[in-house]
């Protein structure tokens, strides 16, 4: 494009810093913000007020943060779930299943005890609820091993064996909670049996130990991919597996150990938000919500570029935005689904920003020279 | 489409002056003048890195030149695109292919079409291809998958596929690099009908001297981003274009005294058989055994078996028969790590796909056969400082042009690459070497270097399998020769018995054995 004496033209980007990334990310989100202004309209108060609601509620309200966090570490594990065998170049869609797995594991041991009818802890319960959080991560690790092994030793496609066992998870938790179900509540209301108050997971100013173990693996999976020879070897089989075979790397066991330690953090995730999150410390009737919920954790890895670290800001946002919009859409008269609409919104100018990322517009003078004459012999010949 | 050429009073039909281009850190081309005829073949000679790629990146509209112009018919003309190219009527054939390998021939050759925009009507097309393909001689399948196709025959679709949309100046990059000898005879074949009948105008960018005297008219050499020499190809020798590409005399390295005497066999090789991915049986049963300090010489046209024989050795392609021992202990079924570990170095033919990961470092690509290292894995931690500062040994060591070692491998040229590669495999001391088609698609003086490092891996009492179509550097470089045909080892020749023209037979079939019978 021609502009006065200079020439515009967008041409691939070659160098890039963080603080670009950030940038970037920063204004990705204030977009979202102004297009889904649009949804706030009938909002009473206008759209500025409707924010004002939103953040106040997310970020502000001692409550409300609370929920924030609740939410933010639900999802990080959810991200890192999905994060690992990404960087290997596989997908997991199977966070709800691991979630799910994970849940019915942690309640298993209490169920095993006794189920409703556990009233005094027949061990110490600090052993308890660590026996719990650990059968959560196994119950998601065993699970996702499963796509794992298929797509290692048969070549069976990892996407579709998770998202089966999605739907095959969902229905499994509907038949261990609902009436006539081992994991049935005392009353029978379409929900699992709650937590004896002794099992609960260790609290500080509300929340749950799951936090330290999420920021935690935050820094970690970043060294692990950074520094480690395994994350070398991750990082190879997932950009080139043939090279990566050639290398040495075994393509039968790097796929099973992506899922193992993705389906553990998915595991851990259901721990979390079924046995640690105050208020819950049950497998509700509407876990179908949480599920769908866990697949906020590919957009959260997407955005965050596969870095552990950078997906906490992105997680504690989109747990923000979806528990804010829910209650600006309650208090202020708002049309159903404005919360899902602004994390949609929010996911397409991420998404978006990405690939306008990769170019940047280059000014040039646009000098005509004059056509020279023919050039009669070149150098020699 | 069918507008004839005609040269216009005296200006060259296409021509670009003053083009100059700076990417970071480098002037690929500086003041670059080029003037090509219609109807003509014009070779762009140049080495690795001389900057022809990027001279036809630009007059194709793939990049934009920093200085100058390019001029049709002595007009100037503005080419910010492949789109703006194709209007003009030039099209490019890449070194590597851009081909849907699951779709069909018209399927390829439809994409990104105009016509396919919208409605498609492949009737009206398979009409359309089918009559360019009778008029400019060219026999191809249009319902075959791409990936049923030979190299040669993919070379061909993307030909066609440019003159599909309207190209009357067709840019070759390397059109022969991945081609096995009768393939290029067919393609010379082919072009010289396409310019002499059909009055189609030929760029061709190549490193390959045989190529350039066989082919064009005209052939303008590039050294280091400029224009060297532009001459009449009959007015040129090989020796003397050789002498523009490098600014010098080279002499090939050459092994001058075979091993003597019987070395302890370090490579016992017994009746190895093995399928290729279509399921055939490629490998049919070979025996040899590759001593210490000695170069065996496997010479054969690709698709003998020889491709899958390496792969074996090498781990990646389980055998279907017979067995493998290294230091007489059973090797066969060891796995790739197994084998670097106990000194068996490989360096595929396949650098960007197999050998390197395009958009790890330098560093990362040398810790590919690193990473197993208890050197350079302390506390199952990866040493990058350590890998660091091999990586900048072997850039040094093995001449690798590379700004800094945390350059993504992709910004690296094929020469430079492979030199990496190697120096990396090099780095690790292997016992046993080996090395599929180490000079394919170099340059003359990028492969002078790596035979010579063959070399002197030999000299330090390695055994190295060196696997090649080139039957010059077989012979120059081998202690024996074994002609490799259909699966199977004619022969094992020593050196002093391995003449030319009997190896060369032997690649095509020939048996003494049978001729001794008759």
């Amino acid at each position: 494009m021609r502009v006065g004496p200079y020439l515009l033209t967008v041409e691939p980007r070659r160098t890039s810093s963080p603080l670009h990334g950030v940038l970037t990310a920063v204004v990705a989100i204030v977009v979202a913000l102004v297009l889904s202004s649009v949804l706030f309209l009938p909002a009473e108060g206008g759209p500025l007020h409707a924010y004002r609601v939103v953040f106040a509620y997310a970020f502000a309200d001692r409550y409300g943060f609370l929920a924030t966090v609740h939410r933010a570490i639900y999802l990080l594990l959810c991200t890192f779930a999905f994060l690992v065998p990404f960087r290997a170049g596989l997908w997991n869609i199977g966070l709800p299943s691991q979630v799910y797995a994970g849940g019915l594991a942690a309640f298993a041991v209490p169920a095993l005890l006794g189920g409703p009818d556990l009233t005094t802890p027949p061990v110490a319960p600090g052993l308890l609820v660590l026996v719990m959080a650990v059968a959560g991560v196994v119950g998601g690790a065993v699970l996702a091993a499963v796509a794992g092994l298929l797509r290692a030793r048969l070549n069976v496609n990892e996407i579709l064996v998770t998202m089966m066992l999605n739907s095959i998870f969902f229905w499994l938790v509907a038949y261990m909670i609902k009436e006539g179900g081992p994991f049935m509540s005392a009353t029978g209301e379409g929900e699992g049996f709650s937590l004896p108050s002794f099992l609960y997971a260790p609290l500080w100013a509300g929340v749950p130990v799951t936090a330290l173990l999420a920021v935690g693996a935050a820094v970690l999976l970043d060294g692990l991919f950074a520094r480690t020879a395994l994350g070398y070897r991750i990082r190879a089989f997932g950009l080139n597996p043939q090279a990566a075979r050639y290398g040495g790397i075994d393509p039968l066991t790097l796929p099973i150990l992506v899922f193992v330690v993705g389906g553990a953090f998915g595991g851990l995730a259901g721990y979390h938000y079924f046995a640690a999150v105050p208020g819950v410390y049950k497998i509700p009737g509407n876990y179908g919500y949480y599920g769908d919920l866990a697949f906020y954790g590919i957009i959260c890895a997407l955005i965050a570029r596969g870095s552990g670290v950078g997906a906490v800001p992105v997680a504690l946002l989109f747990a923000g935005l979806s528990l804010g919009a829910r209650l600006a859409q309650g208090q202020l008269h708002l049309p159903f689904g404005v919360d899902y609409a602004l994390l949609g919104l929010l996911m397409m100018t991420f998404v978006a920003s990405h690939v306008l990322y990769q170019y940047q517009p280059v000014w040039r003078p646009a000098a005509e020279p004059a056509a020279p004459p023919v050039s009669a012999d070149a150098a020699e010949g | 489409m069918t507008t004839s050429v005609e040269p216009a009073g005296g200006q060259p039909f296409l021509a670009a002056r003053g083009i100059t281009k700076r990417f970071p850190g480098v002037l690929a081309l500086d003041r670059v003048d080029l003037e090509v005829d219609a109807g003509r073949v014009h070779a762009v000679l140049g080495q690795n890195g001389a900057g022809k790629t990027t001279l036809m990146n630009v007059l194709f509209g793939l990049v934009q030149p920093d200085e100058g112009a390019v001029y049709l018919r002595g007009r100037r003309v503005s080419i910010r695109s492949p789109h703006d190219a194709l209007a003009l009527g030039i099209g490019m054939v890449h070194q590597t292919r851009r081909l849907v390998a699951a779709h069909t021939v018209l399927e390829n050759l439809l994409l990104g079409h105009p016509q396919a925009r919208g409605l498609l009507n492949p009737r009206r097309a398979r009409r359309e291809v089918e009559a360019l393909c009778a008029r400019y001689g060219i026999a191809l399948d249009l319902g075959a998958r791409v990936w049923q196709l030979s190299e040669g025959e993919k070379q061909w679709v993307e030909i066609l596929k440019a003159l599909y949309l309207g190209a009357r100046i067709l840019i070759l990059d390397e059109p022969t690099s991945v081609l096995t000898p009768p393939e290029v005879e067919r393609l010379l074949a082919g072009l010289r009908t396409l310019v002499r009948e059909q009055g189609v105008t030929v760029l061709l960018v190549t490193h390959k001297l045989p190529i350039v005297m066989a082919l064009s008219d005209t052939v303008t050499v590039l050294r280091a981003g400029r224009v060297v020499a532009r001459l009449p190809t009959r007015e040129a020798t090989e020796e003397r274009l050789v002498a523009h590409m490098i600014g010098r005399d080279i002499a090939p390295p050459h092994l001058t005294e075979a091993a003597g005497g019987e070395r302890p066999a370090l490579l016992r090789v017994e009746e190895l058989a093995a399928y290729n991915d279509k399921g055939v049986l490629a490998l049919r049963g070979v025996s040899f055994a590759l001593r210490a300090g000695e170069i065996l010489g496997i010479a054969g046209v690709t698709g003998n078996g020889q491709e899958e024989l390496v792969q074996v050795l090498a781990g990646l392609r389980p055998p279907a028969g017979g067995r493998v021992l290294l230091d007489g202990a059973e090797a066969t079924w060891w796995p790739p790590l197994e084998r670097w570990r106990r000194g068996i170095g490989y360096i595929p033919a396949e650098r960007v796909e197999v050998a390197s990961i395009a958009p790890f470092t330098l560093v990362e690509n040398t810790a590919l056969t690193f990473h197993f290292d208890p050197a350079f894995t302390p506390r199952a931690l990866l040493d990058y400082p350590g890998l660091e500062r091999l990586t900048r040994e072997i850039l040094t060591t093995y001449a690798v042009r590379a700004p800094h070692p945390h350059v993504p491998a992709q910004h690296l040229s094929g020469g430079n690459l492979q030199k990496l590669i190697l120096g990396r495999v090099l780095a690790r001391r292997p016992r046993v070497l080996l090395a599929h088609l180490p000079t394919q698609g170099l340059d003359v003086e990028a492969a002078a270097f790596v035979r010579g490092r063959l070399l002197d891996a030999r000299a330090a009492g390695a055994g190295v399998l060196l696997v090649s179509e080139d039957l010059d550097e077989i012979l120059s470089l081998s202690d024996r020769v074994a002609p490799i045909y259909e699966g199977r080892l004619v022969a094992v020749l020593p050196r002093a018995e391995a003449h030319p023209e009997m190896v060369g037979a032997m690649m095509a079939g020939w048996r003494r054995e049978a001729a001794a019978r008759s």
